[in-house]
């Protein structure tokens, strides 16, 4: 998969616009958006907002979790446990970086905003990596990964199986009798 | 003497800490340095509520339930009591304030500050200062003089001056103090106190009294023990005994008139005192320490009468409370203070508080009237030192023994020190202020948040400007405009922006009005008002400009700059705010009093018919609160919202009243949180507000986001299902009175949302009704019945019938032929004027549907772009449309009388408005009579009745439904019945006019899919019910 695919999926998600339009309702297929009234909320998917935003036809309100010291908690707690911890949005980074990409005019404190999501994205791809050491190196079967987001397992899905699949070929070809045939099929 | 003292309380972590009473006497206030006010019920409280108000408190300070505290982020704040909600800021200084007092009345405060200066504040007005300049050092005390002339300070310096407020002047200073540089290297707090002649003035180990006026040196308290300097003084509510606290934890009390001391207790851990309050009644006197510890000196008559009883009846240390006693009589000679004679008699009783309200109270064991004096008493330091009965128990016969000896005071002759009122007390008019404005002392506010946009305001060191923004871009781009006028005021509406400022010595008051929708090249015009006259409300209508001045005159402007009308209001003005052709107007009828206001409102309508609506009725406010929003719903209904978040709306078809729609206060998580209101619509009911945490307004920075709030009647048990169903209904009843006034005014009105809305009101009737049924009422249900329109009135008959209630059936059926009859009588009228009317429906039909369904969010410009004025006034509009007739019913209670026969037949053309049974009715009528030509009318429609519950279910249904098709469209209609007025003519036969509504019902009903689904559904659902 690829990370724009993902962010595709992320822009699915809602965010409050305050339009400075007025429009009724509209019909798409994924839902009915609006009515649009100048100066009132309205919920919108990101790609719309960010549409909008572009063109000047709205402000985003930023999403709740989005504050400078909900996210430090979040932080803190992400570096004190040393499983996964729950994430505000399951497309948190995807949105943090369309948002402050275009929209940071509307969101107060937007560089503090980037570096706290950036380093809770740190702090938990350390993770994924410490366990994917873990994982290898115990020559575990299986591993709990609660709390990842699809971003995440994304990063390192394509590094973590061609890893496993050479080191399987790597492992096959060191006993005898057995080279070629096995390591085709997990090709 | 431990029973008096009681035990100490912790009550704040170490440091300076102060107290006070409540007026009533009732909480005992305390602050300290960890930043908290608590607020005891008494010393045994063991969970005093807190506020947290700063992250230091220096002083505090409670009158009419407004705290004034001082707090280490250099502001003076008010917070309301005993709530403890934030109320704003009173002033700031550029470092902590060290005391803070209010002045006798609660009108002013006094503040003085570490950076050398003295304020002194209007309570109600905190733009109004007076600063006194003069110290040369941290100012360490404050002090009114009761009659609010003279003002005393003691300073770091060394200093004690008196300041004379009015000029602004010093009138005399002592040096008397110590310097030190700063209040902590004080070596006292030197807290003074005032008492109508006398200024006390901690000096050392002694008090030095002063004389007011003369201001020379009268005399000077000590006491022996006193090793340490007095860090507090204060005056007992009679003025006869001062009270001092020093900084080896030394109390005590002085009768001023003989210079003795008559009471003395040491602290129990000997820490300073730094915060000393008397009781309001006396007999009380708390204090707190630098150690954080609540103290309390209770009962001070048995202390000295126990202390005493070895002397026996040659005691000189007679009870502090004979004392008391006598203390007003003394004084009236004393202090030639006339004129309050009346009011002796509760405070003969005791308490020598002055201006105290008597009705505040809430222990008044002490008030009762001055007979039975002994047992009375008794009572009331049985109250008072209930915890200790043997000392009470001396102090009791003490007591008798002096009420039996000389020293019984005569009751008439005691009298208070100064002018007692004790009625109620009138209430500060609030201030002229624009409806959606935060306060104008603020550096950065909204001068105007409104449906159209937002003006903000910043008016700070680099910058004096305002912002204009619009909501809808596609109105005009936002505006930056540098405010060199010092403009204060703004409006905003489709067409311009208005601003007023005020005007000052130089420079006359003016109005400044940027007409940006002009289409000349000349968008900006001013006006300067006459001398002497300050704008202090304005708003925009269309086409208009108003603007209320301090002249007590309204200005009327056209809005490209043309002055128009002017009058006179019967008050100072409020706020006023302007919709379309309408002007509303708040002022001050007259004086409030005890925290109420005395508003007036005006309605008044311009365009053709220039009329006033509502002629300056009582404003109907929640008690004690003031207005806090003023303003129409986008669709033109006059909206008000008071200080405790409850929105009212004018009911028009209920002789302009108001109506509650809303406690916004019911919505808020937090109880200091408030709504802070920027538009009501009525369709879709919205209440759009900013959530405020903590504040009564928002700041501007961040940019606070809208919330909506629904609307919501206070009916009674809306927890029940009938109150539900109740409250929707008369909610929706209420909030589309929009659609009569619109029409009648002549304006263009959505059809579609209307007919929506009769729909939804007549589900909700009907659901009611099926409800009064299950619960066998079936007289609320023919109440509610009374409500319905003819054709649900059937389907109730069906659902009555159905669940055999055959007398309420019966009860139903009289009922729509009642109706019916009451829609003949009213049609004829409106034949002649049926042609235009269609005219100006065809006319804007096409357009209608869009801005319909637009103006299902309807912003202002919605409303007032389709809004044009057709040439007739259709008044008769509403009722000529049979689905519409609900808006002009009332309860029908006429009593049924038979009708001459040729009245219905000669109404019988209209038939498409009766039921399927009346359908039936006409086309077998003939039948009847033929079987039994002897009955009457109402006979006949019984017997019909019978006839036609044997019918099958089916056949009854296609007569419904028939009944339904025809009540279909308008204009379809009209056609028709043209149609059959010819008919008519040719032939005044039953069967033809028959066929031809037959064959126009199949029509109808293929043609007009919606209506037939609707009372389709209906039926659906009154069977279902079944």
């Amino acid at each position: 998969m690829d990370p724009s695919e993902v962010e595709f999926l992320a822009e699915k998600e809602l965010v409050k616009i305050i339009p400075n339009f007025s429009l009724d309702k509209i019909y798409l297929i994924g839902g009915d958006l609006g009515p649009f009234n100048p100066g009132l909320p309205v919920d919108v998917p990101v790609w719309l907002a960010l549409n909008l935003k572009q063109r000047q036809k709205c402000r985003i309100v930023p999403p709740e979790w989005m504050d400078v010291e909900k996210l430090e908690e979040i932080r803190e707690l992400e570096r004190k446990e040393d499983t996964f911890t729950p994430v505000p949005s399951p497309y948190y980074m995807e949105l943090t970086k369309l948002l402050l990409n275009h929209a940071s005019d509307n969101i107060p404190k937007a560089d503090e905003i980037r570096t706290l999501v950036k380093d809770i994205w740190d702090t938990r791809i350390a993770k994924l990596r410490l366990s994917a050491d873990s994982f290898i190196s115990q020559q575990e079967a299986h591993a709990k990964l609660d709390n990842l987001t699809l971003m995440e397992i994304n990063t390192t899905r394509s590094f973590l199986l061609d890893t496993l699949n050479c080191m399987y070929k790597l492992r096959s070809n060191l006993q005898p009798g057995s080279s070629g045939g096995k390591a085709q099929d997990h090709q | 003497m431990p029973g008096e003292r009681k035990p100490m309380r912790y009550g704040h972590s170490e440091g300076h800490t102060d107290v006070c009473f409540d007026d009533a006497g009732k909480y005992i206030v305390t602050c300290g340095s960890d930043g908290d006010v608590r607020i005891w019920e008494s010393l045994d409280d063991d969970d005093p509520k807190s506020i947290n108000v700063g992250e230091k408190v220096y002083s505090l300070a409670l009158k009419n339930g407004k705290l004034v505290t001082a707090a280490s982020n250099n502001t003076v704040q008010i917070h309301t009591f005993p709530e403890g909600d934030p109320d704003g800021i009173l002033t700031r200084f550029t470092t902590n304030a060290t005391h803070i007092t209010y002045n006798r009345s609660g009108s002013r405060v006094a503040a003085g500050s570490s950076d050398f200066m003295v304020k002194v504040v209007e309570m109600y007005d905190s733009s109004q200062q007076k600063t006194l300049r003069g110290h040369t050092a941290p100012i360490l005390s404050v002090t009114f003089d009761p009659k609010d002339e003279f003002l005393a300070s003691a300073s770091c310096d060394g200093s004690v001056a008196v300041w004379k407020i009015e000029e602004q002047t010093q009138v005399t200073s002592w040096p008397l103090l110590q310097k030190s540089n700063d209040v902590i290297n004080a070596k006292s707090l030197c807290r003074l106190a005032w008492q109508p002649k006398l200024l006390a003035i901690p000096v050392e180990t002694t008090v030095q009294l002063y004389q007011r006026d003369s201001w020379a040196q009268v005399g000077t308290l000590s006491d022996d023990l006193g090793t340490q300097a007095i860090n507090v003084v204060a005056w007992s509510p009679c003025g006869k005994f001062l009270a001092a606290g020093s900084i080896g934890g030394l109390l005590t009390v002085w009768d001023v008139e003989s210079k003795l001391c008559v009471e003395r207790q040491t602290h129990e851990k000997g820490y300073t005192v730094c915060g000393l309050a008397w009781h309001p009644l006396g007999g009380q006197i708390a204090y707190t320490d630098t150690e954080g510890c609540l103290g309390v000196l209770d009962g001070l008559s048995s202390s000295s009468s126990s202390s005493s009883t070895t002397a026996s009846s040659t005691t000189t240390k007679v009870s502090l409370w004979s004392y008391m006693e006598q203390a007003p009589a003394s004084y009236n000679d004393l202090f030639d203070d006339d004129d309050d004679r009346p009011m002796d008699e509760g405070i003969s009783e005791g308490t020598c508080s002055p201006a105290k309200n008597p009705g505040d109270e809430d222990d008044d064991d002490d008030l009762i009237p001055a007979t039975g004096r002994a047992r009375n008493r008794s009572a009331f330091l049985d109250d008072e030192n209930s915890l200790d009965t043997g000392s009470l128990k001396q102090g009791l016969d003490k007591f008798v023994d002096d009420d039996d000896s000389a020293i019984v005071p005569p009751a008439a002759a005691a009298a208070p020190l100064w002018p007692v009122y004790d009625g109620p007390m009138p209430t500060p008019p609030q201030k002229a202020f624009q409806p959606g404005s935060t306060p104008a002392h603020l550096m950065h506010r909204f001068m105007m948040w409104n449906s159209v946009g937002i003006v903000r305001g910043y008016n700070d060191d680099q910058d004096n400007a305002i912002d204009v923004e619009f909501h809808d871009t596609a109105v005009h781009h936002a505006m930056h405009l540098t405010n060199s006028l010092g403009h204060t005021v703004a409006d905003l509406s489709q067409e311009a922006v208005l601003l007023a400022c005020p005007g000052t010595d130089e420079l006359a008051s003016k109005l400044q009005c940027l007409h940006f929708s002009s289409w000349d090249t000349n968008k900006e015009w001013m006006v300067d008002l006459p001398k002497g006259e300050d704008v202090q409300a304005l708003c925009l209508g269309q086409g208009w400009a108003a603007a209320a001045t301090s002249a007590l005159i309204l200005r009327l402007f056209s809005i490209g700059g043309v002055q128009r009308e002017l009058f006179s209001l019967p008050g100072p003005v409020v706020c006023i705010a302007g919709h379309g052709e309408q002007l509303l107007v708040v002022y001050h009828r007259g004086t409030g009093f005890d925290g109420e206001q005395a508003l007036g409102v005006q309605l008044l309508q311009f365009g053709q018919k220039r009329r006033q609506v509502i002629h300056g009725e009582p404003l109907p406010l929640s008690r004690k609160s003031h207005l806090s929003w003023l303003g129409f719903t986008a669709e033109g209904t006059p909206c008000f919202i008071d200080s405790e978040g409850v929105v009212r709306l004018l009911n028009r078809s209920l002789g302009n009243m108001w109506t509650p729609v809303c406690n916004t206060r019911d919505n808020c998580k937090g109880k200091s949180d408030h709504y802070w209101m920027v538009g009501v619509h009525e369709n879709p009911q919205q209440l759009r507000c900013i959530p405020c945490k903590g504040s009564r307004y928002p700041p501007t920075l961040p940019r606070p986001a809208v919330a909506v709030l629904p609307f919501k009647l206070p009916l009674c048990q809306t927890t029940t299902e009938k109150g539900q169903m109740e409250e929707q209904y008369w909610r929706s009843v209420l909030l589309h009175n929009h659609y009569g006034f619109l029409s009648s005014s002549g304006y263009e009105i959505d059809e579609e949302g209307q007919s929506q809305a009769q729909k939804e009101q007549q589900e909700l009737l009907m659901k009611m009704f099926a409800l009064s049924c299950k619960l066998e009422r079936e007289f609320r249900s023919v109440e509610l019945a009374e409500l319905m329109t003819q054709n649900v009135v059937t389907l109730a008959i069906r659902y009555a019938s159905r669940s055999r209630r055959m007398a309420l059936a019966q009860r139903l059926s009289d009922l729509a032929l009642e109706k019916a009859n009451q829609l003949q009588g009213e049609e004829p009228q409106e034949e002649e004027e049926e042609e235009p009317l269609q005219y100006t429906r065809r006319n804007t039909g096409s357009g209608l549907g869009r801005s319909g369904s637009a103006g299902g969010q309807n912003r202002v410009t919605n409303v007032l772009d389709s809004m044009m004025l057709s040439s007739k006034k259709p008044t008769a509009l509403l009722s000529s449309s049979g689905s519409t007739g609900k808006l002009n019913k009332t309860p029908f209670l006429k009593p049924l009388a038979p009708r001459p026969k040729t009245k219905v037949q000669h109404n019988s053309v209209y038939v498409r408005h009766k039921s399927g049974f009346q359908l039936w009715l006409e086309d077998n009528r003939r039948i009847i009579l033929a079987d039994n030509p002897d009955l009457e009318e109402t006979d006949v429609i019984k017997e019909a009745i019978g006839r036609f519950r044997t019918l099958s279910a089916d056949d009854r249904l296609t007569w419904t439904e028939r009944a339904k098709g025809q009540s279909g469209d308008v204009a379809d209609m009209k056609k028709r019945k043209r149609g059959e007025e010819e008919n008519r003519g040719d032939k005044n036969g039953q069967s033809e006019a028959d066929e031809t509504r037959q064959s126009e019902a199949d029509e109808t009903s293929a043609k007009k899919k919606k209506p037939f689904d609707t009372s389709a559904k209906l039926s659906a659902f009154a069977f279902n019910k079944n």
